[in-house]
């Protein structure tokens, strides 16, 4: 624990997972709605693609994140700017990679909500925002947040996107699962054990929190 | 109230329909009634009037989903209070207890809807909708939660206080039993709106077969047009030459339906239209007697009081001859 690289990539690390979950907070919410609820030409599409990312290697997705936001990528050559190797890049891999676990909890938590419910909240003179506000996220906030969650613990722990697109620059885009595997690499056995106690306790509080949400949440829908 | 609406999904529709009172939309699950329901509160695209064009928050309509849509999280008076949010706190209180009262449960206003009877939901429910001021109110099927055997005592004291209200109020339903407590009733099939008038009217006299069964008509038969005489008309019919009150629109010769509703196979013991059978089966309803009576070829379905059973001690297997009252043989054209 005395070594401060650890609690630089602690720090990195729990920045770039807050980070993600509020843009996928901001992301999947109206696109958890409408997957759960509109029906339009392409749906299927969407859906394959959003969902790609659990079983698209980590890699591949992190390959094609470098080429795209790298210093040769389409994005540096039309608006001069390059992610690659950077927080914002750790951020874009992220939220694509943890988008399909929060999806699937907003989804789930959009599809148990009687629609009925809002059809009659409308016709009682509730416009869409208290809609939202008064009746939608009072009734599936457990549902939401156990997805949110969820995609913040994915994050933490997240290895192989990370470490194509952000490069494991030690104290600057070096999470701690990188950490880890670059201690064993070194034989600091001592260091690895620390930072994998550090996750294993924070990942079992974060599992359990889901659990307790998603019994929460069960016994309002039933 | 004049209802002249234009549907194409999800089903295709196009009625106009006088809402006077309670008015009771009569239909098999299927045909539109939901649907109808919807447009008129502006969930559904449609056309027509009142309300056309308008958003569904900005219509003074009162809607009862099927199985009420109370907000699980909320008190009964924190529902009601929905539709109140341009009052400030206290005062918005006061009157979703108001509206509570108003439907003879104050003394639930604290409770959360799973704590809450079907019966008392949907009182709640109700409160909840007459705090939106409507002009009109729609139930979806308002007896599809209840419990068959606590219903009239549920929803009949519900009902009185509608009609106090005197606000037009139109409920979809395919239950009889609510029609018939209905000042107005429409019929929908799948042909659109076939039939509407006072209740009376349309349980006495449905214009068509497909009425007949859907308001509770269980004997019905073909038949042919033997004579005309005055007032009556004779008939020859699976049970023998009958007569019966003679409809303007027959003649001679025609081909028509003919209905019989249960209750009215004993109700005169005239000289007329006797005819005699076995009985086949007896059982008890509630308390009254439902029988089949053999004649013939022909099974008669009767429904008695039990006063009158305690007065005639039918049994299963006896022979029995009864007495169809002319006035209420009922006369329909062929299909």
């Amino acid at each position: 624990m005395e070594d401060p690289v650890f609690w630089q990539t602690l720090r990195l690390t729990l920045g770039v997972s807050l980070v993600t979950t509020l843009i996928l907070l901001l992301l999947g919410l109206p696109l958890g709605w409408v997957l759960a609820h509109k029906r339009f030409w392409g749906k299927r599409v969407l859906e394959s693609v959003v969902l790609l990312p659990l079983t698209l290697p980590p890699t591949v997705l992190g390959f094609y994140l470098l080429l795209l936001l790298g210093q040769n990528g389409p994005l540096a050559q039309t608006f001069g700017f390059t992610w690659a190797f950077r927080f914002e890049g750790l951020v874009v891999g992220s939220v694509l990679f943890s988008l399909p676990f929060a999806l699937n909890g907003y989804c789930e938590a959009f599809r148990g909500l009687n629609l009925d419910l809002i059809q009659t909240a409308r016709t009682l003179g509730a416009g869409w925002r208290r809609i939202w506000l008064e009746v939608i996220l009072p009734i599936a906030w457990p549902g939401l947040l156990s997805g949110t969650v969820l995609a913040f613990a994915h994050t933490l722990g997240e290895f192989g996107v990370v470490l194509m697109v952000g490069g494991s620059i030690p104290g600057k885009t070096q999470m701690v699962s990188i950490y880890i595997y670059d201690q064993v690499q070194a034989l600091q056995f001592g260091r690895a054990a620390e930072a994998s106690g550090v996750l294993l306790g924070v990942s079992l509080v974060l599992v359990y929190l889901v659990r307790t949400l998603e019994d929460v949440w069960r016994s309002r829908m039933s | 109230m004049e209802i002249a609406y234009v549907l194409k999904r999800p089903v295709e529709l196009q009625l106009r329909l006088q809402v006077q009172g309670f008015t009771v939309l009569l239909g098999e699950s299927g045909v539109g009634k939901t649907s109808l329901l919807k447009a008129i509160a502006g969930l559904i695209p449609a056309s027509g009037q009142p309300f056309a064009g308008l958003r569904a928050e900005k219509r003074p309509v009162g809607y009862l989903p099927q199985h009420f849509a109370l907000f699980p999280h909320l008190r009964a008076w924190q529902n009601v209070a929905f539709p109140l949010a341009h009052l400030p706190g206290p005062a918005r209180k006061q009157k979703a207890l108001d509206y509570l009262e108003q439907m003879g449960i104050a003394e639930l206003a604290e409770r959360f809807p799973h704590q809450l009877s079907g019966g008392q939901q949907q009182r709640v429910a109700l409160a909840r909708a007459l705090a939106r001021e409507p002009q009109i109110l729609l139930l979806d099927e308002p007896t599809s939660a209840l419990d068959m055997a606590t219903r009239e005592e549920v929803l009949g004291g519900v009902l009185e206080r509608l009609k106090s209200l005197g606000l037009p109020t139109l409920a979809a339903t395919h239950d009889p039993w609510l029609a018939q407590r209905a000042h107005r009733v429409a019929v929908l099939t799948r042909r659109g709106l076939v039939q509407q008038g006072c209740a009376e009217e349309v349980f006495a006299r449905p214009a068509s077969l497909e009425v007949a069964q859907l308001v509770g008509f269980r004997n019905l038969w073909e038949g042919v047009v033997l004579r005309l005489e005055g007032d009556w008309v004779l008939l020859e019919t699976p049970l023998g030459a009958l007569l019966a009150t003679r409809p303007s629109w027959v003649q001679a010769g025609q081909r028509v339906w003919l209905g019989l509703r249960s209750e009215e196979v004993f109700t005169l013991e005239g000289p007329q239209n006797r005819v005699s059978g076995r009985i086949l089966q007896l059982r008890w309803q509630g308390l009254r007697l439902r029988g089949q009576l053999a004649v013939g070829e022909v099974v008669l379905d009767f429904l008695l009081p039990r006063s009158r059973q305690a007065q005639l001690g039918l049994v299963e297997g006896q022979r029995l001859e009864v007495a169809l009252e002319p006035r209420f043989l009922h006369l329909m054209p062929a299909t």
